[in-house]
């Protein structure tokens, strides 16, 4: 069991998240960074959907009641096991009774704590995902408090010292072409992408609202609500553009600039207020190129391990 | 009557591929009974992650990305074969408390119309819903078939906490709100029954495609 002593800006409990219900209302949730989840799993020789603790900021302290092992990775808040520095890309044994604490993010935004077997709450839905919006899954359907405690099975075993190397950060997403390019017309979207975007503080798990100065991209259009996914780039009538992400709703009627390809999704998961990106569309074939490159960079790892645990 | 020339299917990303119907110039009850037909085909053919229909429109998640040519191909051909009256849906019956403490908008709903509170009822209750689709948050059903003499432009000021149940109407729309959230739409009753349960299997009882009724329990007005 780990008991929260602070939970920071938000924490939750997430794996890959929901899918098949999105017919139904439901979000997909899960971790917004699936690919820093994923290698976590596999330092510890987990399965990849086994769910993880998402930290956002930092600024949390967690004391483990039992043995484990554990893997952080994603962005350095600085973390310390007791008064040891905890390193993001490398596995860790914890000792009944330690603490663990975040000091604030600097870089980044988001990290992700996996422990050896995974975080043993009930799956709702296939999935043991915080909706945060619905309030289901996780431990409580909630954002983790201070004093909630999360079930986790003990583990004293042996394990070698290991660590992974995350791929560097992209401030050009690419996109998949807009659907909507004769309503919205072909200048919107090349001034979408000849503008550097700020995200905004108004972000979240559901969405990364972005800001730009001398905005044109103000229009007029409503739709009938169509299917929406996270990566969905919604352009509302403000022309103040909207990143869908893991928790935000199956449908909406706002016209599409278009959608971050699979293998750029993860970045979103880094990006604090004040950051910028730009766009770029590229071609269906650059997308799968670019989402196989990070399929063989998994599959690096899961090589370079096998002989290791 | 030209359906078969001008939808639409398109490659959205990777994995997905989307139908757009929104502009062939039928009525769009009739399109989106083509859209149910439709997804229930695509169900059958256990080649999707998630299949979402929304508004005249389908998008289909393939659990394949290298099919995406074959499903665009496939559901072109498929619409123009498929029968809009092929899906029969569930019906259900929603039993509703109208007005008092149940419905606090009731009277404004009446007072907007010329109307008795006793004839927003009929008229709501009066009335078969298509569910278009399901959307907004988890078991929220989009329902077509509210009268025109109840449309009723949304409040003002949304409320900033709408029960679970409440049965209400927001502009050419009417709906039950599946949990607390907060809410711009006029209450005008209230149903114990539930539109979702992530216990469930399904979670919602309601699906795209099914019909339904408000049945009126009593009036406290």
């Amino acid at each position: 069991m780990i008991t929260v002593l602070k939970p920071g800006l938000l924490m939750t409990i997430q794996d890959k998240g929901r899918t098949g219900f999105r017919h139904l209302g439901v979000a997909q949730s899960g971790a917004i960074d699936s690919y820093a989840m994923t290698i976590a799993n596999r330092l510890l020789d987990n399965d990849d959907n086994d769910a993880v603790i998402e930290i956002t900021l930092g600024l949390a302290q967690l004391q483990f009641n039992c043995d484990t092992l554990i893997a952080l990775i994603g962005t350095d808040m600085k973390a310390k096991l007791d008064d040891t520095p905890v390193y993001p890309g490398w596995t860790y044994t914890v000792k009944q009774g330690q603490t663990l604490t975040f000091a604030a993010a600097r870089n980044g935004f988001r990290a992700y704590l996996a422990v050896k077997g995974g975080i043993n709450c009930e799956r709702v839905m296939n999935s043991r995902a915080t909706d945060l919006t619905a309030g289901f899954g996780g431990t409580t359907g909630a954002a983790l408090k201070e004093n909630d405690t999360i079930p986790i099975t003990p583990s004293s075993q042996n394990w070698p010292k290991l660590g992974a190397l995350s791929p560097p950060k992209r401030r050009l997403i690419r996109i998949h072409p807009s659907i909507h390019t004769q309503l919205l017309g072909q200048s919107t979207l090349d001034d979408f992408c000849a503008k550097t975007w700020q995200v905004t503080p108004q972000s979240n798990r559901m969405g990364v609202r972005l800001q730009t100065s001398s905005n044109q991209l103000a229009h007029s259009h409503s739709l009938p609500s169509l299917a929406v996914i996270p990566g969905s780039i919604q352009l509302p009538p403000s022309g103040e553009p909207i990143v869908l992400l893991n928790d935000g709703q199956t449908t909406g009627g706002y016209p599409l600039l278009g959608g971050i390809i699979s293998a750029d999704l993860y970045h979103f998961a880094q990006l604090k207020p004040g950051d910028s990106i730009n766009f770029s569309y590229v071609d269906l074939a650059a997308a799968n190129a670019a989402q196989a490159k990070l399929d063989a960079h998994l599959q690096q790892l899961t090589i370079a391990l096998r002989n290791k645990h | 009557m030209n359906s078969q020339a001008t939808v639409s299917v398109v490659i959205l990303s990777s994995n997905s591929v989307f139908l757009d119907a929104t502009h062939l110039g039928e009525d769009s009850l009739t399109t989106q009974k083509k859209i149910w037909a439709l997804v229930k085909q695509c169900k059958e053919s256990n080649a999707f992650i998630d299949i979402v229909p929304a508004m005249n429109s389908l998008t289909v998640y393939l659990l394949n990305t290298e099919e995406l040519s074959k499903w665009q191909t496939t559901l072109v051909s498929w619409w123009d074969e498929v029968d809009a009256q092929q899906h029969q849906g569930a019906h259900h019956k929603i039993l509703t408390h109208y007005g008092g403490e149940y419905g606090p908008d009731l009277d404004f709903v009446a007072d907007a119309h010329a109307l008795s509170p006793k004839q927003v009822i009929e008229l709501h209750s009066g009335a078969h819903y298509q569910v278009l689709f399901l959307g907004f948050q988890p078991g929220f059903v989009y329902l077509h078939g509210l009268t025109a003499q109840l449309h009723t432009p949304r409040r003002a000021t949304p409320r900033t906490h709408v029960a679970k149940g409440s049965v209400a109407i927001g502009a050419d729309q009417t709906g039950i709100y599946p949990a607390d959230s907060p809410g711009g739409w006029h209450i005008i009753g209230h149903t114990d029954f539930t539109l979702f349960n992530c216990h469930a299997n399904p979670p919602s009882v309601i699906q795209p495609g099914d019909t339904l009724q408000f049945v009126c329990l009593e009036s406290a007005s």
